[in-house]
């Protein structure tokens, strides 16, 4: 499966840092265009086996659980003190994790300082990129990751569930539109895999991979080319540079903790929008004082998760929202840019369930969550149906990833620092979506509606942002670093803003994009 | 509360009749001394019989299920006395928050946890120490053993591990009939 071995002198090679929807992806298209990269992968290799219908268990399995704290006023902080993310350390990184919700942005999100104007206490910033040009990639991105509901695939949607049943009847009774959501979770056998049979667990990874995930498509698909060799349980620890400011390589921890040094022509950075300009602010030195590739001092910054939260209802009688896929449907009634809301950006209602173990853990986190209230609306949890919402995050610079001062984790490194709290457009944003989420779902017979507070964040983007201007963010709208040629950052780390939806159709669509463009560099001896 | 009959081939039985036939065996808390929650059985041997009593009227106003058995309490309680037998600070941290229990309820209401009358007054002596270890301890452990606990599933309306089964594709995942 991984027979292929590349020499750590080898310099001609692509180094890519993270196995996920951006570098899982980098690695294949490369590949498939005969340029050779090592994966370096934090994690272990999993495979189906590994997978199970146990939220715990596999919360246990492949959740990314090293050292990190997470700071701010928000409540998060209190629940959750060290785990601002819910994000994988395994082969196929976050697209292990995920629900398959697989939308493209709206054209208006990739302007939203020239929409809006100077948002005060927020840095928001244009992408120097447009719809337009990203649509090819998007029809690409879809085709690749088998997205039902698409034009891309022809494949249909997959039918109406309980759970999407209750959403829409009261969607309808309020006048908001609701529809099922384009999941990249196939309903028809296709590129060799199997055909969705609703197991209800796609989540933590899809036991029968009808889910796309690099795990089991870009990964192996790369590999059989001969062109990509995946390193698991490598960390990477430092990106090394010479006089002239290149890269040329990346230092990391074996399974064994040896530090190995693999040279490059090429590193693209695919590590989460944590480890990404984590390792970027260790890969520090004389010439990069402040973080490599860190001179306009945006790397870490502008830390966006979407504004989120969970509205559970309990009804009179059962609805089953197990028996669904995670993400029937999506009410996308607000997910324009309407201030008259009192708020800027969008949101969706995202009908998404919890098994009961989770649930018990979300419905009231921390400390606090214990009960008889909680007690019952849990004996309630078949007569529930409810939301997560899912809304565009206002980039603030103090919202940022730094390390600590004088705490190392396992392999040396200063653990990250996660300071996250509302811009008051969050706050606002996630008022009027539990107000309206609360008003449909009573429009529909709720006894009584449950606002959860915000979990950690599985969505994570902006602290690499992508920028016309050097001195506005740390990559251009390649994802190539403005300060070193050959790095780029190939992860949702680049977003300048976070768009209302869920971002992984996105991140696979840039890193398309990008693998165009670092051959066609590549092919002109430009890096 | 009326329901709808459930097909035979769904797994999930309607809770709360199932709740409502399981709770003419519930014995509440007078179970004590009846041999699941013996001296010889579990805690009393780390904290003692008393302080074995406490702990489970303790997670019963935690999670407070009116119809669950104690058993599925003791369940989770034994292990932990169990684990205390041989870890110090666990057997510390269990006999220190039991006293502390106690020392609450004396100065609140003049009586031991135990005798504490209402619900209500037994929460507000737990809310001033759920920031403590002790409390979060026993939370935790309490909401995976209660809500993690796949034999309790059925009766919460949670279908568990369902792909060995095929899925819900054919077993009902579209029928709703109250819409």
């Amino acid at each position: 499966m991984n027979s292929n071995k590349f020499d750590l002198n080898d310099d001609s090679l692509v180094v890519i840092i993270g196995s996920g929807a951006g570098g899982g992806t980098l690695a294949n298209e490369l590949a498939q265009k005969g340029i050779r990269s090592v994966v370096l992968e934090a994690g272990k290799r999993l495979t189906l086996d590994d997978i199970e219908n146990d939220e715990w268990k596999m919360f246990g399995k492949i959740s990314w659980l090293d050292k990190r704290y997470v700071e701010g006023p928000a409540r998060l902080a209190q629940d959750f003190p060290n785990l601002p993310a819910w994000i994988v350390k395994g082969l196929g990184g976050a697209t292990v994790h995920w629900s398959g919700v697989a939308i493209r942005l709206q054209e208006h999100e990739f302007r939203m300082k020239s929409l809006n104007g100077v948002v005060p206490g927020a840095n928001v910033l244009d992408w120097p990129i447009t719809l337009q040009e990203l649509e090819p990639y998007y029809f690409k991105a879809e085709q690749k990751m088998g997205v039902c509901g698409t034009e891309a695939t022809g494949m249909p949607f997959h039918g109406q569930s309980s759970h999407y049943k209750v959403v829409a009847e009261g969607a309808r009774r309020i006048g908001a539109r609701c529809e099922q959501a384009t999941l990249a979770i196939n309903t028809e056998v296709r590129d060799g895999r199997p055909s969705c049979q609703v197991n209800g667990f796609c989540m933590q990874g899809c036991k029968i991979g009808a889910k796309w995930s690099t795990m089991y498509t870009e990964i192996p698909k790369a590999e059989a080319t001969g062109n990509v060799e995946v390193r698991t349980q490598a960390m990477a620890l430092r990106i090394e540079h010479d006089r002239n400011g290149r890269v040329t390589g990346v230092l990391y921890a074996d399974k064994d903790g040896n530090h190995v040094f693999q040279k490059a022509r090429v590193v693209a950075v695919a590590a989460n929008s944590i480890e990404s300009p984590r390792l970027l602010l260790n890969s520090a030195s004389t010439l990069f004082p402040d973080g490599l590739a860190n001179g306009s001092g945006q790397v870490g910054q502008n830390y966006m998760t979407h504004t989120t939260a969970g509205v559970y209802a309990e009804f009179e009688k059962p609805v089953h929202m197990y028996k669904s896929t995670n993400v029937p449907g999506i009410v996308h009634e607000w997910k324009d840019n309407d201030p008259s809301r009192g708020h800027l950006g969008g949101y969706e209602l995202e009908i998404l369930h919890l098994g009961l173990p989770f649930m018990s853990a979300f419905l009231n986190p921390g400390k606090s969550g214990w009960g008889r209230e909680l007690a019952e609306s849990l004996e309630n949890y078949d007569k529930m149906a409810g939301f997560w919402i899912c809304g565009e995050d206002m980039p603030v610079e103090s919202n940022n990833i730094t390390l600590h001062p004088t705490e190392k984790d396992q392999y040396g490194l200063p653990v990250p620092v996660v300071y996250k709290t509302d811009h008051i457009n969050d706050t606002r944003m996630r008022n009027h979506a539990y107000d309206r989420a609360t008003a449909l779902l009573e429009a529909v017979g709720a006894k009584k509606v449950n606002c959860l507070p915000p979990y950690p964040a599985s969505h994570n983007m902006g602290t690499n942002r992508m920028s016309a201007h050097p001195r506005d963010g740390v990559v251009n709208k390649w994802g190539q670093s403005h300060e070193v040629k050959n790095l780029f950052v190939s992860d949702g780390s680049q977003f300048p803003t976070s768009g209302t939806e869920n971002p992984t159709l996105t991140i696979v669509a840039l890193a398309i994009r990008q693998a165009d463009y670092i051959a066609e560099q590549m092919q002109q001896n430009q890096i | 509360m009326k329901h709808t009959p459930q097909r035979p081939d769904l797994p999930d039985l309607n809770r709360r009749r199932f709740l409502s036939r399981s709770s003419s065996t519930l014995a509440g808390i007078g179970v004590l001394g009846s041999g699941l929650l013996s001296a010889t059985s579990w805690a009393a041997a780390a904290v003692g019989e008393s302080a074995s009593a406490t702990l489970l009227r303790m997670a019963r106003d935690i999670y407070p299920h009116d119809t669950l058995e104690d058993k599925y309490y003791a369940r989770v309680l034994t292990p932990l006395a169990e684990k205390a037998s041989t870890d110090n600070a666990l057997k510390q941290l269990l006999s220190e928050g039991v006293a502390e229990l106690n020392e609450r309820a004396q100065a609140l209401y003049a009586r031991p946890y135990l005798e504490v009358q209402t619900e209500a007054e037994r929460v507000r002596i737990l809310r001033a120490m759920e920031d403590g270890p002790f409390f979060q301890r026993l939370k935790n452990d309490l909401m995976m053993g209660i809500y993690n606990n796949p034999e309790l599933w059925p009766r919460f309306g949670f279908g568990g591990s369902a792909w060995e089964k095929g899925g819900y594709i054919h077993r009902g995942y579209d029928q709703i009939d109250w819409l």
